[in-house]
């Protein structure tokens, strides 16, 4: 059998369904105590509201960017299994492809040739699937990384500030600068967003529109990629 | 506006308001963590339904060389960010934040930032009982669109590539992801400015040693973090 007369079958979209309904249900289940827990400790719900538009301004270009990638991966196997992977398998598209080359390897064949058969593609779908274990048996683990965090910190608050501002600003730099040493469009597109979200978050302040910052960051990443791809040609 | 109304009630001199250590535990934490590790095995487990399905309605299920082979080579790729990714994401979002992203990825380009703006909006320190309430929020809305804007995406991926220019699609492939880090990074370096040389100093510390990028992660945040814990240690500088 061709592996590709079965790839798209609805197997793998109710694979794919399961786990999204487990991370929905636990996303809406999180937001739902945090809010309550606000909202029963001094918050207004106009408050959480602001949190929740500002959140959803963000997340339209990182989403519309994943649905553009996911096509790779789509065409490449197919989009039941894209969906399965991306919605909540973790990993992504590169490194999906990557694991698929990998399992077709194990198998003794390779992914994108006549080479790959129904063999490298039941390899693909499990080598993909348990190289996201690891974050699940993270997940699973959690409450005590809250238990280390305690523990390195005996619950000093300052401490644990400036361990959370430090934690994100060292990430970020690490990312922007590691794209930005690429040269060319990537060098363009993350200076470009970087200068146009502190200026946005600090004109927000000047202008007394704390409602501007939560259009800030979507705003700055469009202008960023589209100054990038302008330079790249 | 609401974010300049809510410094006004149940708030400290900095601006974070003051939650009972008690009841946070108690009536969040407790819960966060219940659903959260039963959710966590849920889709632990879930990841075989694949190959079950595969197997059960196909029959085809690969052999236990090529399973061995093929994981080993896949660890070789994912191990390191097993320990980045904790230690960098975890003291940004917390519980709640961190089994979100365990579970649904796209911790940097999705999940952080929506964290973030949330943050800033609500004039909330990461790190804190407030922090870790607002990051939920924004990671939970980043969860709650991305999933439902995937399958929707996945079912229209051929009417999608004839909608949209080729050359809309790669900007988006190529430069949104580098734009996203760089907003974010512009945001945080207002946020922790005096953490920003340290953290590039150590960058290309690592770039120019040529250490892989998984290992950079942990040095640039655990160096970033030992800095910061020494500042406020020996010179009483705070976040």
């Amino acid at each position: 059998m061709d592996w590709k007369a079965i790839a798209n079958g609805p197997w793998i979209w109710i694979a794919g369904a399961i786990t999204s309904v487990i991370g929905l249900y636990q996303a809406w289940f999180f937001m739902t105590k945090a809010r309550n827990f606000m909202h029963a400790n001094g918050y207004t719900p106009a408050e959480t509201r602001h949190m929740i538009r500002g959140a959803a301004i963000t997340a339209i270009g990182p989403v519309i960017a994943n649905i553009f990638v996911m096509i790779a991966l789509a065409v490449a196997i197919s989009p039941g299994l894209a969906f399965q992977r991306e919605a909540v398998g973790v990993g992504s598209v590169f490194t999906e492809l990557a694991q698929v080359s990998n399992a077709a390897i194990a198998a003794g064949e390779e992914f994108g040739t006549p080479n790959f058969t129904m063999a490298g593609f039941a390899a693909a779908v499990l080598i993909m699937n348990i190289a996201g274990w690891g974050w699940s048996v993270e997940g699973i683990f959690t409450r005590y990384l809250g238990k280390a965090r305690e523990a390195i910190t005996g619950g000093n608050t300052k401490l644990l500030a400036v361990i959370g501002a430090c934690g994100m600003i060292a990430v970020f730099t690490y990312y922007s600068l590691n794209n930005a040493m690429k040269k060319g469009g990537f060098t363009v597109a993350v200076l470009v967003a970087v200068l146009t979200s502190m200026f946005l978050f600090k004109l927000a302040d000047w202008i007394k529109r704390p409602g501007l910052k939560e259009w800030a960051l979507g705003i700055a990443m469009f202008i960023g990629m589209l100054a990038g791809k302008i330079v790249a040609g | 506006m609401a974010t300049t109304a809510s410094k006004t009630a149940h708030a400290d001199a900095r601006g974070n308001r003051n939650i009972d250590p008690t009841a946070f535990a108690r009536d969040y934490l407790k819960p966060v963590h219940r659903v959260g590790t039963i959710t966590a095995l849920a889709v632990f487990l879930a990841l075989f339904i694949p190959s079950i399905l595969l197997y059960v309605l196909y029959g085809q299920f690969p052999s236990w060389q090529t399973i061995v082979t093929g994981f080993g080579l896949a660890m070789t790729y994912a191990v390191p960010f097993y320990f980045s990714e904790p230690i960098s994401y975890y003291p940004i979002v917390g519980n709640a934040g961190w089994y979100m992203i365990s579970t649904t990825g796209n911790g940097s380009n999705l999940r952080v930032p929506c964290a973030a703006v949330a943050l800033e909006v609500a004039g909330a320190k990461e790190g804190s009982m407030e922090g870790e309430l607002v990051a939920a929020i924004g990671i939970a809305t980043s969860v709650l669109i991305s999933i439902p804007a995937i399958l929707v995406g996945a079912l229209l991926i051929g009417a999608i590539q004839q909608i949209f220019p080729p050359w809309l699609l790669d900007a988006f492939n190529k430069f949104l992801l580098p734009a996203v880090f760089g907003a974010v990074w512009g945001q945080f370096i207002l946020r922790g400015w005096k953490y920003a040389p340290l953290s590039i100093a150590l960058f290309f510390l690592c770039y120019f040693l040529k250490v892989p990028g998984a290992w950079t992660i942990v040095i640039t945040v655990l160096g970033t973090m030992l800095g910061g814990a020494l500042m406020l240690k020996f010179f009483n500088i705070e976040a």
